[in-house]
């Protein structure tokens, strides 16, 4: 059986915080390619969390659509915009 | 005193991704960055679903063999939220690129990001 | 007719029929002959099976209801029990909106058809969603699926309008499309107050649990849930704080476009409506805000429907205020108010579309739809005249069309319940959508026309952008406004076709309003 352990409550703590810092540094940057990799690491600390609340399979779901997926697409958007957000 | 459990802290993170989503979604200028706050919403609404399905002290939700049924649904998390998220990632993927396209689009025409001077209405 | 069945086989076809023909007619890339043949085979199928069908259930899980009193699994439908199932329900209501969308859905197939894009494909494609997801949401019973319907909604309203190429259209598809998210997000959030608090997503098991059940202070929650379900409804019928977003939507597609997009959001409007009403309609204050909203809607969309020069946005301003005559009857929650609020639906959907399609039909004819530089139509073609007439009569609630007959239900049951000022702003609705639409229509028909060379404005397909050349209307055009002005004349003169598909559900979910 799967058991619970007190690693997941300081994984949960810090992930947490983790989720927290990394949105709402992702929306300061002003570099928008800086703001896009910090959103997937943000999903990275999302999918940990996914999986300390024993949803192993959500965890996996989100560490690939949210480090691969939406910000490639948001970096073809940039590609295609510009890249430093305008005064 | 309130017991600091997975699920209360996955809730305050969930709040706050939601918050910032929003907040981010109505104030910021940048129409890219409009976009990364909508992605942050919908982190936020699928940790908030996956929290509501936990169960304290529970197991993952696996019929493993040797498992009576009955034991299997007093102790496993519910299945139902995570189907539900499942859809809402796919859901935001789609809108996502919808919204880069349309932005993309609407950078041809105007030449700025700034939501400001691309999202004024017109005079007719 | 009477009779339920519970895996009726006719509400997976009204589903998937549509999103088949969506994927073939994408692969169809810009044979535009074959997508014409397959896209109208199907939307007749749609409508013969809509007529054809019986009533009946659909339940996902495949497994039978729990009987509460005996603990025994039952498949018959009359007998109050837990479903605890994914469910679609298939009646008299749905059988009503869904025939009239499958009725707008042929005919505007058979005008976006005639050509005006070049790669068909996509674009029918996107039609038929709309069709399918305003299906979805008009035959749902459970949370889940009606999230879902609001989410494909959502995105393919953004395609549609963003497929005439003008600026503005892609602005209004953005804008629009963000809130779509932001509303998406906020019935993801319902869903989960309510999936956590009954731990039941079928709406008949939550307002089961709801009854039965103590709630001992987790009451608030409930409140929390019907914000979020505002804020969707709000979305899809473009009531008061984003009527601006909405009425741009609607003005900047191709007017057969704005036909099909009004009809889903009327449709969407109508069943989350019903929704709240059940969920939260014995909250107290819930109906008050929901009648307050669309009160607001009604007077605002008018008065900004009174200052546009172009027919239009005229018409884009006055389908979003008569969404708010729609809402007045769903929020008042009584039987009267209900049967009206949704008699008005179709009415409207109808009326508008005779609207919609003479504005298209201006748009060919006239150089552009605004009322400065359109003028002496009525030359031309005096049967369009007359058909655009007789459409503003139904708007209006003038006797022998069915705008009339919906009008009077909802001032009396206004009346009856104690509101003499609900009754007074339908009133004032009435009045004024009479004098927006026939300003424009002495501007553009009935005005001489110059001999001077005409301006031409920037909302004018490529087609027929030659100044003084006339482009051929389409065959279809005017037969399908001859087919609408005689039902609404029908249902003008014969409520009752409607209205007894309404009653059931109406006295299923009617509320005693208490002052």
């Amino acid at each position: 059986m799967i058991e619970l352990s007190a690693s997941f409550m300081v994984v949960a703590y810090i992930m947490v915080v983790g989720i927290t810092i990394g949105a709402i540094a992702a929306l300061l940057q002003k570099d928008l390619l800086r703001a896009a990799f910090i959103s997937g690491a943000e999903s990275i600390a999302l999918a940990f969390l996914f999986q300390a609340l024993l949803a192993p399979d959500l965890g996996l779901t989100q560490a690939i659509v949210g480090t691969v997926l939406l910000p490639g697409i948001i970096i073809v958007g940039i590609f295609k915009t510009r890249r430093t957000e305008e005064e | 005193m309130i017991e600091v459990t997975i699920q209360l802290l996955s809730f305050f993170a969930a709040a706050a991704l939601v918050i910032i989503g929003i907040t981010g979604m109505l104030f910021l200028d940048n129409l890219i960055k409009k976009i990364i706050a909508f992605i942050l919403l919908s982190d936020g609404v699928n940790l908030m679903l996956v929290a509501v399905g936990y169960v304290e002290g529970g197991i993952v939700s696996i019929l493993l063999p040797g498992m009576s049924p009955s034991e299997f649904a007093s102790k496993a998390i519910l299945v139902f939220p995570v189907g539900i998220v499942l859809t809402n990632i796919v859901i935001s993927v789609s809108t996502t690129a919808v919204l880069v396209a349309l932005v993309i689009m609407l950078y041809r025409r105007y030449g700025t990001l700034k939501s400001s001077k691309v999202l004024k209405e017109e005079r007719r | 007719m009477i009779e339920s069945i519970s895996n009726l086989w006719s509400i997976p076809l009204l589903v998937m029929i549509p999103i088949f023909a969506t994927i073939i007619v994408n692969l169809l890339f810009n044979r535009n002959k074959a997508i014409k043949y397959i896209s109208l085979i199907s939307a007749l199928s749609l409508v013969v099976i809509t007529l054809l069908s019986p009533y009946g259930f659909q339940w996902f899980t495949g497994q039978p209801a729990l009987n509460p009193n005996t603990l025994t699994f039952t498949f018959d439908a009359s007998i109050p029990a837990w479903r605890m199932a994914l469910e679609f329900y298939f009646g008299p209501l749905q059988q009503a909106l869904i025939f009239v969308m499958a009725l707008i859905l042929v005919l505007v197939i058979g005008i976006a058809t005639n050509g005006l894009t070049k790669n068909q494909g996509p674009y029918i494609g996107m039609i038929f969603l709309l069709f399918a997801s305003a299906a979805i949401i008009v035959m749902v019973n459970d949370l889940y699926h009606l999230w879902i319907g609001v989410e494909i909604g959502s995105l393919v309203v953004a395609g549609v309008v963003a497929a005439s190429g003008e600026g503005i259209s892609q602005k209004a598809a953005l804008k629009y499309t963000f809130f779509s998210a932001l509303s998406g997000a906020g019935l993801a959030i319902a869903l989960a107050l309510i999936l956590g608090l009954t731990g039941y997503s079928n709406i008949s098991d939550a307002i089961r649990y709801i009854q039965t059940t103590n709630l001992n202070g987790m009451s608030s929650i409930l409140y929390v849930a019907f914000g979020f379900f505002t804020l969707s409804w709000i979305y899809a019928g473009g009531l008061v704080p984003i009527h601006p977003l909405k009425s741009e939507v609607y003005g900047a597609a191709f007017p057969h476009g704005t036909a099909m997009l009004q009809t889903q959001s009327k449709l969407m409007l109508v069943a989350i409506g019903l929704v709240m009403l059940r969920l939260f309609g014995s909250l107290p204050f819930a109906r008050e805000v929901m009648l307050s909203i669309s009160v607001l809607t009604m007077m605002l969309g008018v008065v900004m429907a009174l200052l546009q020069t172009d027919l239009r946005w005229i018409l884009a301003y006055l389908i979003v205020s008569h969404s708010g005559l729609v809402t007045v009857g769903i929020s008042l929650g009584t039987y009267d108010a209900l049967v009206g609020g949704l008699f008005q639906a179709v009415n409207d959907v109808l009326y508008m579309s005779v609207l919609l399609l003479g504005c298209e039909a201006v748009y060919y004819l006239g150089n552009g739809t605004s009322t400065k530089t359109a003028a002496g139509i009525a030359k031309k073609a005096p049967w369009l005249a007359l058909a655009v007439v007789l459409g503003t009569f139904a708007a209006s609630g003038i006797p022998p069309f069915n705008g009339f007959q919906s009008e009077i239900i909802l001032i009396q049951s206004a009346l009856k319940v104690g509101l003499p000022e609900v009754a007074v702003v339908i009133l004032i609705l009435s009045v004024t959508t009479f004098i927006a639409l026939f300003r424009a229509i002495y501007s553009i028909f009935l005005r001489p026309a110059d001999t001077t060379h005409l301006v031409v404005s920037g909302l004018i397909p490529s087609e027929a952008q030659e100044v003084g050349k006339e482009t051929p209307i389409p065959r279809g055009l005017y037969l399908s406004l001859a087919i609408l002005v005689v039902i609404t004349l029908i249902l003008g003169v014969y409520p009752d076709l409607v209205i007894r598909f309404l009653t059931p559900v109406a006295q299923a979910v009617s509320i005693p309003w208490y002052p």
